[in-house]
């Protein structure tokens, strides 16, 4: 009982608290991890082989299922990396609402983020309260493409129509609410003292190992680096729109939490932004019903929720096809600094430490 | 330990709806690309050269003939024929203008191609981005270079991945890295052409996130990287045969149960159809031929 050995311990790949199906060998020297080597592929599909043998067009219900809890944002880099690769230019207020409809994405992403972090770490009533909102935002995305979570609302070229009616009182009425419930997660969990004790200072990653391992997103700007996508590469209406990148210099995963909240703000303002700045106009634009390629590649990022998704594409001359379809998914390359954040620290923080990653396996495994 | 042989054995032919051989099932088939689509400047001049010729030649045919044909009938005494128009290129209509490669104009991109000399092979932009191939074996040096040097600093490999070029001639592959400078703002490609069996050096010494990246090149297409510290797979299991993403790979891969819906969806209606027929009282069969 008292030796003092080295044990190995699997967390996962069927572990609630690993969202989904990611396996973790872990050597532990009593509560301390010694090593930890993340085990990925239970869900491997094979999106980007599947792609490759699609049209253009029917790549996008499979970006839907890459990170489900993120399909707009997914849907958004697909449409516009094909959009790059043919020279298209898509009208601006089709851009407004890909905006819009991006941003929604973000807060329900991070909404559910929040939820199944909290819910790791033992606060169980903020899962309630933010799948509360998380709904009104899912019937958004229902009002607009009839779908809630794989939503394939875009096409490439625009959208498939203009927004519904009625859909600007339903913004409203959300962007109304909204701002006093952010404030009931920060007053349930901000200066709460569990929380505190279970984040503050856990799951250290500093800049220099976060730009190392290629990290991007919230985890890479609670470090110090203001690296966002829509500020450093604008797309979509994001030149136009006027936010801030929320940062923090903590590095862990209390300055994780910040940051999202913070950026959920943003979001809010954007979409604001989005509806009073709507321009009139159509939302599609002209383009061929059969898209032929010409030999071109092209690698176009965007800013996910979770941090830069890229896809890379290649044409092949007059194929219906994209000869090359890559993912980069952001969650794949934030993973591999798991082991860095956690080696040294106690068993229980890396329940944390994969929380705040905000990983989803369907997109790390494609 | 007795010295009986082993039993060879002989996998059973299943029966039923689902197909175990690949090669043999239908619609599993591999079309293996003719083309090598791969991006250039220097070939998309070429190509655009020759169009322009052909064309060209084809005008100057059509004048020709023509004169031949004046040249008869004026001597017959008959109508002189039609004179050729000369095609006019259709009128684009659409909001789609295809980004051409240009040369290589961008600052950044000639101080790396300054930077690197003969090792660079090729450097051209197109749709915006900026593309410096370099010769296979400087690789590592190449991406050392835009990592320290002051005005490069792409601090960030984004995306490293490759893509198979089964029709090309003294190349197997070509290796992407996709780089991010968050302090200039910058993204630049850096490409290389590996032939099969070519082991590039893991960008993992310069770049520590290239780590899963080259791991899951490994699994897809097949390329070994030199000096990377854990060269295993990564998606697929250890024992998996084959890498999925090469062409030559079928879409449904081996031992992969697999229903021919059409055949079965035929079956199930057909079924259906004769089960309610019957219930009626009406006979679908056909009279059995005697």
């Amino acid at each position: 009982m008292f030796k003092n050995e080295e044990m190995e311990v699997n967390l996962g790949p069927q572990h609630p608290s690993t969202h989904g199906v990611l396996r973790v060998k872990l050597r532990l020297d009593g509560e301390t991890i010694k090593h930890c080597t993340p085990v990925i592929g239970y869900l491997h599909r094979g999106v980007e082989k599947i792609c490759e043998n699609k049209t253009f067009f029917q790549g996008q219900v499979w970006t839907d299922r890459m990170d489900y809890c993120s399909a707009v944002a997914n849907n958004l880099g697909w449409a516009e990396a094909n959009e790059k690769l043919f020279g298209i230019t898509v009208p601006r207020r089709a851009q407004y609402i890909r905006t819009m409809l991006n941003e929604f994405n973000r807060l329900a992403s991070h909404l559910i983020w929040l939820a199944t972090h909290a819910l790791d770490i033992g606060a169980m009533t903020v899962f309630l309260y933010t799948f509360r909102e998380r709904e009104d935002i899912l019937d958004i995305n229902e009002a607009f493409c009839g779908s809630r979570l794989t939503t394939t609302a875009l096409r490439i070229g625009g959208l498939r129509e203009d927004l519904p009616p009625g859909f600007a009182k339903l913004v409203n009425k959300f962007l109304a609410k909204f701002p006093a419930c952010l404030e009931e997660y920060e007053n349930l969990l901000s200066e709460n003292r569990i929380w505190k004790k279970r984040t503050v200072g856990v799951a250290k990653l500093n800049a220099e190992d976060a730009i190392a391992l290629g990290v991007t997103g919230p985890v890479l700007r609670a470090a110090g680096v203001p690296y966002d996508i829509r500020k450093a590469f604008p797309y979509a209406a994001y030149a136009e729109m006027d936010f801030e990148v929320p940062t923090r210099t903590e590095a862990d995963t209390y300055a994780r939490y910040l940051v999202r909240l913070a950026e959920m703000r943003q979001s809010t303002r954007i979409i604001q932004q989005c509806m009073d700045g709507l321009p009139e106009g159509p939302v599609m634009a002209k383009i061929p019903k059969i898209l032929r390629a010409e030999v071109n590649e092209v690698y176009h990022a965007t800013e996910a929720p979770k941090g830069e998704i890229g896809y890379y594409l290649v044409g092949e001359k007059g194929s219906t096809n994209p000869y090359r379809f890559h993912v980069r998914a952001p969650g794949f390359i934030n993973l591999q600094s798991l082991p860095k954040m956690v080696e040294g620290s106690l068993l229980a923080d890396i329940v944390a430490a994969i929380g705040t990653l905000d990983i989803v396996l369907g997109e790390i495994d494609r | 330990m007795s010295d009986a042989p082993i039993p060879e054995t002989t996998p059973e032919t299943p029966s039923g709806p689902f197909v175990y051989d690949y090669t043999t099932a239908p619609n599993r088939q591999v079309v293996l690309p003719k083309t090598v689509p791969l991006p250039g400047y220097r070939t998309y001049v070429a190509e655009q050269k020759a169009l322009v010729e052909a064309e060209e030649a084809k005008w100057q045919k059509q004048l020709a003939d023509f004169d031949t044909a004046k040249a008869k009938a004026e001597a017959e005494g008959k109508d002189a024929p039609k004179a050729p128009v000369k095609a006019v290129a259709k009128k684009n209509d659409t909001d789609m203008v295809f980004p051409a490669p240009t040369e290589a104009k961008d600052p950044t991109l000639l101080h790396l191609v300054n930077g690197l000399g003969d090792k660079v092979e090729e450097a051209f932009e197109q749709a915006g981005e900026l593309t410096c191939q370099v010769a296979k074996e400087h690789i590592l040096e190449a991406l050392r270079l835009c990592r320290e040097d002051a005005q490069l600093k792409f601090e960030m490999l984004a995306d490293e991945t490759a893509t198979h070029y089964p029709a090309a001639q003294g190349f197997a592959f070509s290796v992407v890295y996709h780089l991010t400078s968050i302090a200039r703002k910058k993204r630049l490609r850096l490409r290389i052409l590996v032939p099969e069996g070519f082991e590039p050096e893991s960008a993992t010494q310069v770049y520590p996130s290239a780590n899963w990246m080259e791991r899951e090149i490994w699994d897809m297409l097949g390329i070994r990287f030199a000096n990377h510290p854990n060269m295993i797979r990564i998606l697929c299991p250890e024992d998996w045969e084959g890498h999925a993403l090469r062409k030559e790979y079928p879409v449904v891969g081996w031992g992969q149960r697999d229903i021919d819906f059409r055949e079965d969806r035929g079956g199930m209606l057909n079924r259906i159809a004769m089960e309610k027929a019957g219930q009626l009282g009406i006979n679908l069969k056909r009279p059995k031929a005697e």
